[in-house]
């Protein structure tokens, strides 16, 4: 560390014991862009490269008009800069090679620390952002170049994707169904022309280039193939443009691959060996951080998560500090239970109604005497289900199949734990939701359980000043208090007592909690997401549930349904019967339940959702949204799985009683 | 006068970059970006910049690098490739390392739109991913939107009030 700062340090004093000495000689040429000259205040010329500051002016305005943006923090040995396409150009202090779009490429001069930014070789990193310095007798003209060309063929279909450093002006002149010219005014090019591929839609591709250094006009003319048809697609990034030609053959001339081939052609770095591009990986399995943590004499119930797991099955996780022996028992009306001898429960008893596969509830108690404490937890399910026992240190996982057995065993012992893991462990795939791996997250017992409480709290997202998404002139804050108002009519007829976080168009924040996380270091004055007064309603009223409804919206236009996020792992069951329950009468594509760290989930400590109704950039989803029939078919969908999931309200205070 | 100090300098410097030895970390780190579908991650591989390896600093090397993986990740796949990317001009300000956290400064462009909760779990599951694969050291990612602590992101979905781990999502 401390030799590495000090060759930096002198590389700095050597590099601007240079400066100052080039100043007076070597004075920065004039550089002209866009219409104007760049001035710069911390450049020097060598070598024939002009090392700029990343705190230059001229710097930071050529770098503005084009949309990139540094990443450099002191201490650090890399400087990143991401162009508006989002190619990445990097530097390393102190070596000449760096990489633009992944490709390897040498400056002539390599890039230096100068205390809080860094100075760079400026024509270098221009030609990475497709801007060419082109010399004249009496300057440097920064002319914007037409990059790259991708020529992509799937198929009998050809996309060919123009990239520049500057979004694009084009004048279209399409001469033909199979011929089209673009013309690109204020662009140069350095492209070749290129002839035909071999099996694709396009025989060739003309560039020729016009006008004066200053002002450029770059003409790329696509010849597609004889009977070939073409159109201009919509492009994500104003800095690309996109024409698909398709032979006349269609589908028939292809030997179409899975999935698109590598790009080929015209642009500079072939995708195999470009190291920035995305080649199949295989990620590596994260190891197990668990802790493991002896606790000696009786054991202790630490945790309980009910989670769906594969094929509809329900698994119930014990968490047990110290090891017990356990016995398990099947009755014939379809109860089971098991006994965890000489064992306490840290929390109240809980039952649950998951709704979920052949599981109608889970019931945990304390039994046994003080001398010989037990814990008895009992399934009642739809049929004699297969039951599996997984024992490991941490405790006892335990899942209820769909399918039923015919094995004539009524009971069965075994022995658990020693030592109880803090799971936390880091999911090996990272597409697999916690409860396909194993991943617990429950940091110990939570009271997902039925409290008693006759009361759901509703949350409409947003609301005041936060409007929440707005596309195609909908509004999320409008649209989530219309369908909490509904759902509140429902859920009254259902017998429950509703509180909303807001019943008009504000956004509930309370002073103290402002307070209080400003202090705590965790929120600042432009914090205007106070999404902790949402579920201190929920928490201070002891709400049985909570229920936050959302409208969705993606970068991704194709983005469309219904998702249920949920957090702790007693919201799964609850996010598992929203979801089923509304999918039907909303008729929207089930995006499935989602396992988020969102913070109203997160920080309500009853089962708790968090539902994203639909996309509000989608089309289709935005055709739903506007229909009023809509937003009461997603309410009463909801109330469904409210009522699924926990029953009646008259109901569960019944058998709490009991 | 000028040129035998540039010649010195480009020596210091040549002299300094060929010291190189083989990094623990590798020539290569993978980085995470979210499919279409907003949850799928696609892991890639990247070079590290120049793949010398490690200078004979280890702490530099590995700060270095996790901040380089932040970059790209947020920076997202090559162009043409289908992702949920963050918004536009989003890029990082500054990675600090303090034992198995990484403290990720995003400039305020991450709120530039209000973004849907798909988004939000998009982008910061690929971020959480990429910095806490295992050679790096890392298990919990906290965020900071512009230099400030946030509770949530604007968008007030995703919440930031505690650090990230692969387990939030």
């Amino acid at each position: 560390m401390n030799r590495f700062r000090v060759r930096v340090f002198s590389l700095i004093a050597l590099f601007f014991a240079c400066a100052v000495g080039a100043r007076a000689q070597d004075a920065p040429p004039n550089v002209w862009f866009q219409g104007t000259r760049l001035i710069f205040d911390h450049a020097v010329a060598s070598q024939g490269e002009l090392m700029v500051s990343t705190r230059d002016a001229g710097m930071r305005r050529f770098l503005d008009r084009l949309a990139a943006t540094v990443s450099y923090q002191p201490q650090q040995r890399y400087v990143v800069i991401t162009a508006a396409d989002r190619r990445t150009v990097v530097f390393t202090l102190g070596d000449q090679s760096y990489t633009a779009g992944g490709v390897r490429a040498q400056a002539p001069v390599a890039p230096l620390a100068d205390g809080d930014d860094a100075v760079l070789p400026f024509y270098a990193l221009a030609r990475a952002l497709y801007v060419e310095p082109v010399a004249t007798p009496s300057e440097i003209v920064l002319q914007p170049r037409i990059g790259a060309l991708d020529v992509r063929t799937e198929g009998g279909r050809t996309t060919v994707t123009v990239r520049a450093a500057m979004p694009l002006v084009t004048t279209t002149n399409a001469e033909s169904s199979e011929r089209v010219q673009l013309s690109f005014a204020g662009l140069g090019s350095s492209l070749a022309p290129a002839g035909r591929a071999p099996g694709t839609a396009v025989d060739s591709i003309g560039v020729a280039v016009a006008g004066s250094t200053k002002v450029p006009i770059t003409t790329i003319t696509i010849q597609g193939a004889r009977g070939a048809t073409h159109r201009v697609l919509a492009s994500g990034s104003p800095d690309a443009y996109t024409v698909v030609f398709e032979s006349a053959r269609g589908s028939v001339a292809v030997n179409a691959p899975p999935t698109p081939p590598p790009l080929a052609g015209w642009t500079p770095p072939p995708a195999g060996a470009a190291p920035g591009y995305p080649q199949t990986a295989t990620t590596q399995p994260a190891p197990a951080t668990a802790a493991p943590l002896i606790v000696a004499g009786r054991a202790t119930v630490t945790g309980l998560a009910i989670e769906p797991a594969a094929d509809d099955a329900l698994a119930v996780r014990v968490t047990l500090s110290g090891a017990a022996s356990y016995a398990w028992h099947r009755l014939n009306d379809n109860r089971w239970y098991v006994d965890f001898q000489n064992t306490t429960l840290t929390g109240p008893g809980r039952d649950e109604h998951p709704s979920f596969g052949a599981v109608q509830s889970v019931r945990v108690r304390q039994t046994g005497s003080s001398d010989a404490p037990a814990v008895r937890i009992a399934f009642s399910t739809t049929g004699q289900q297969r039951i599996d026992l997984a024992p490991s240190e941490s405790g006892l996982v335990i899942t209820v199949s769909t399918a039923t057995t015919t094995d004539v065993a009524r009971t069965g012992t075994g022995r658990t734990g020693g030592a109880a893991v803090v799971a936390s462990a880091a999911s090996p795939d990272p597409n697999a939701s916690p409860s396909d791996t194993g991943g617990g997250t429950s940091p110990g017992w939570k009271f997902g359980a039925n409290n008693g409480s006759k009361i759901i709290v509703l949350d409409p997202g947003h609301g005041g000043a936060d409007p929440g998404t707005q596309h195609y002139g909908l509004v999320e804050k409008v649209l989530t208090l219309d369908i909490a108002q509904r759902l509140k009519t429902l859920l009254v007829a259902q017998g429950w007592t509703v509180r909303m976080t807001r019943e008009t168009d504000v956004d509930p924040v309370s002073a103290e909690n402002i307070a209080k996380m400003r202090a705590d270091g965790k929120a600042n004055p432009d914090d205007r997401a106070y999404l902790q007064t949402r579920c201190d309603v929920a928490n201070n009223a002891g709400a049985r549930l909570f229920i936050s409804i959302h409208v969705n919206s993606a970068p991704i236009e194709s983005a469309r349904g219904t998702t249920v996020y949920w957090y702790k792992p007693q919201d799964a069951p609850f996010a598992q019967a929203i979801e089923k329950n509304v999918i039907p009468l909303a008729g929207t594509q089930d995006d499935g339940t989602r396992h988020e760290n969102f913070y109203v989930v997160r920080h309500t400590s009853m089962p708790a959702v968090l539902i994203e109704t639909a996309f509000a950039t989608n089309p289709g989803d935005v055709a739903l949204l506007r229909q009023p029939s809509f937003l009461q078919n997603v309410a009463q969908g909801i109330a469904n799985g409210v009522k699924a999931y926990a029953g009646s309200p008259s109901a569960n205070a019944l058998s709490q009683q009991q | 006068m000028l040129i035998v100090l540039f010649a010195v300098a480009v020596a210091a410097a040549w002299w300094f970059t060929t010291r190189a030895k083989q990094s623990a970390i590798g020539d290569t780190i993978t980085v995470y970006y979210a499919k279409a579908d907003g949850t799928t991650l696609v892991p890639w591989q990247v070079s590290l910049n120049p793949a010398r390896g490690e200078r004979g600093d280890a702490a530099l090397d590995r700060r270095s690098t996790i901040f380089y993986a932040a970059t790209q990740c947020v920076a997202g796949p090559p162009p043409g490739t289908q992702a949920v990317r963050f918004p536009a001009g989003t890029h990082v300000l500054a990675v600090d390392v303090q034992g198995s956290t990484a403290d990720v400064d995003i400039s305020k462009d991450v709120a530039s739109s209000a973004e849907g909760g798909f988004a939000e779990s998009a982008e910061f599951k690929a971020l959480v991913w990429t910095l806490t694969q295992p050679k790096f050291g890392i298990d919990s990612v906290k965020v900071k939107i512009a230099g400030a602590r946030v509770a949530t992101l604007p968008g007030g979905h995703l919440g930031l009030d505690e650090p990230l781990s692969r387990s939030s999502f």
